[in-house]
């Protein structure tokens, strides 16, 4: 990825304040908690990673296609639009804008639909329902309420760097790069710009490996706060994920979560 | 949601490229004109990738640039694969102005042309971005005499370097000696020959290199400028398509361009320099004495236009030949009351 930060449609347009995005939620938490919407979008979140995996995409694909999902949400209700629909559409238009080669459409709906039928059949017992032609008509809808912001910048290459600086440090990196891999189950892609969100993934996977790079974190120029309230929401994650088993729950969520009115008859 | 196909009212028909068509347009909501650019469907193969690649590369990067010397994109609008940008609606473009037998090209006026152009692509490279198609159709000129960069269907992000690239961009006349031997690996230098070659282009007032195959265009380069050898061009043989071409002494610049001030070949010795790290920057280009030597570039207010386009000319006016006709037959036309 390249271009400015700074003047980014990301930076300008797409860090949101926490209270606007609570206030967006409103309709959809009047129906479903805090927690339970949260559980909502670790669900797809994992559908979108699990998807872009069996499509051998590269990380920063699905990742795009992540935060896609979320700035989507973010303005709109979950009942504009399925979940199951917008989540393949995201892949798909994540990976033209990354320039990933061609993802024939058809060969994406064979992979939803096995990934629904071997990997998610503990949400849904009917087979994936969408088509081509959806994921089409989607397709302009999720650009235009994206407002035509494509490039999103990831946590992945300020990480690269901040690691280099801090010196050769494998395992760090790895844990660190799935800890920035978690943070997509959370909304902080939404609330911070990346290079802070590399810096919160880095600093729990120094908890986690019982590094002591304290000096090395006192010596940065950033508002360490930010760094901590990062920190703070990938812990959260951490916790609920102990505290709940999906593969029990999720269908009774799924149920309860708002729906367009209208369905693919099939 | 509001129907954005009904918002943009069409006026006329503009042009058609190879992907798109284009179209004069008023936006109803505040009656300005802009260009519309419909990205043809193309095969039913195609349509079933849903959202046309070169548009969906040129919304992408030109949502993240704004600068006075580049198109700006407005709007996007469309369903399925069928999509619409919508753009400023510029009068004209450099490839009408140079060939305007009528319109008189000053050193003043190529200053100010060429200026506005590297504005532009300095800021493009500033932010990592090739353009790739740089040649006088892409430089849209409007009523104010404002030089735009438009069509950013093959522009790419640059910068990671072990990325590789097609060779095949650029309209071959602009195209660089390295992406005709074959380059995978390149950089802004491939902008920078291009607009040498517009430069050129602005004095002669015909291409400079019009080379009628890949091979013919390589030719008229080392006819211009010699054949380089690997001393001036270290690496050049190891170039995928890399071929040995007869050894051309070239011809001095001073002798093809005539007219031109020295501090003018200065700088397109430097944009056509035939080593691409030798080929100079944007920045180093704006640097350099011919801009900051006299005559100064005009504003664009002085900058001409063809006879077709009048500048700030109120539609509602009365010509002198009407005014004439009318005093002659007396009351020639039925007059209309007008509340």
């Amino acid at each position: 990825m390249a271009g400015n930060f700074w003047q980014s449609s990301h930076h300008q347009q797409w860090l949101l304040d926490r209270q606007d995005l609570i206030r967006e939620r409103q309709q959809d938490l009047t129906v479903l908690t805090e927690e339970e919407y949260q559980k909502i979008f670790i669900f797809f979140s994992n559908l979108i990673q699990i998807l872009g995996e069996q499509l051998k995409l590269r990380q920063q694909v699905i990742a795009t296609a992540t935060v896609f999902f979320k700035r989507f949400y973010a303005r709109n209700s979950l009942k504009c639009i399925d979940p199951l629909l917008l989540a393949p559409t995201c892949v798909f238009l994540s990976s033209k804008v990354e320039e990933f080669g061609v993802i024939s459409n058809s060969r994406l709906i064979t992979t939803c639909q096995t990934v629904v039928k071997n990997k998610f059949s503990y949400a849904y017992t009917q087979e994936f329902p969408y088509r081509t032609n959806h994921i089409l008509e989607c397709e302009f809808y999720l650009l235009e309420n994206l407002d035509c912001c494509l490039i999103v910048y990831q946590p992945y290459r300020p990480l690269l760097q901040l690691i280099q600086d801090i010196g050769h440090e494998e395992q760090l990196l790895a844990l660190a790069w799935r800890v920035v891999n978690d943070s997509l189950r959370t909304d902080v892609s939404l609330l911070y710009p990346p290079y802070q969100i590399a810096l919160g993934c880095l600093q729990i996977a120094c908890v986690i490996l019982h590094k002591d790079l304290k000096t090395w974190f006192a010596e940065l120029n950033v508002d360490i706060e930010k760094i901590q309230e990062i920190a703070r929401y990938v812990v959260n994650l951490f916790e609920l994920w102990k505290s709940y088993d999906e593969k029990k729950d999720i269908q009774a969520l799924l149920a309860k979560m708002p729906k367009p009115k209208t369905q693919p008859s099939r | 949601m509001e129907d954005k196909t009904k918002r943009y009212e069409k006026v006329e028909f503009l042009g058609e490229g190879q992907f798109a068509t284009v179209y004069k347009a008023r936006d109803i909501h505040n009656d300005n004109i802009v260009a519309v650019k419909k990205i043809k469907l193309g095969s039913r193969a195609e349509a079933k990738d849903g959202i046309n690649r070169t548009a969906l590369r040129e919304v992408k990067l030109l949502q993240e640039l704004k600068h006075p010397n580049i198109i700006n994109l407005m709007d996007v609008f469309g369903h399925k694969s069928n999509v619409s940008l919508v753009f400023d609606f510029m009068d004209t473009d450099l490839e009408v102005i140079i060939k305007d037998n009528s319109i008189v090209l000053t050193p003043a006026h190529i200053k100010a042309y060429v200026l506005m152009t590297l504005q532009g692509l300095e800021y493009l490279h500033m932010n990592w971005i090739l353009h790739r198609d740089l040649k006088p159709n892409n430089l849209l000129v409007n009523s104010n005499g404002i030089l735009k960069i438009g069509d950013f269907g093959l522009a790419k992000f640059f910068g990671s370097p072990n990325r590789i690239y097609t060779h095949q961009v650029v309209t071959r006349w602009y195209r660089s000696p390295e992406l005709l031997f074959g380059a995978r690996i390149y950089g802004t230098g491939v902008d920078m020959w291009a607009v040498g070659c517009i430069l050129a282009e602005l004095l002669l007032r015909v291409p400079f290199l019009p080379g009628e195959s890949d091979l013919d265009q390589l030719t008229r380069i080392f006819q211009a400028l010699g054949t380089p050898t690997e001393v001036v061009w270290p690496g050049m043989e190891a170039l995928p398509d890399y071929i040995q071409f007869k050894s051309f002494p070239g011809t001095p610049f001073r002798h093809i361009f005539t007219a031109a001030s020295d501090d003018l070949l200065e700088l397109l010795e430097n944009l056509l320099s035939l080593y691409p790290l030798k080929r100079c920057t944007c920045e180093k280009a704006l640097k350099m004495a011919y801009f900051s030597n006299k005559p100064y570039p005009s504003p664009g207010s002085q900058l001409p236009l063809p006879s077709s386009i009048q500048p700030n000319v109120g539609v509602n006016k009365p010509t002198l030949k009407r005014k004439l006709m009318d005093s002659l037959e007396g009351v020639s036309q039925p007059k209309r009351l007008i509340f």
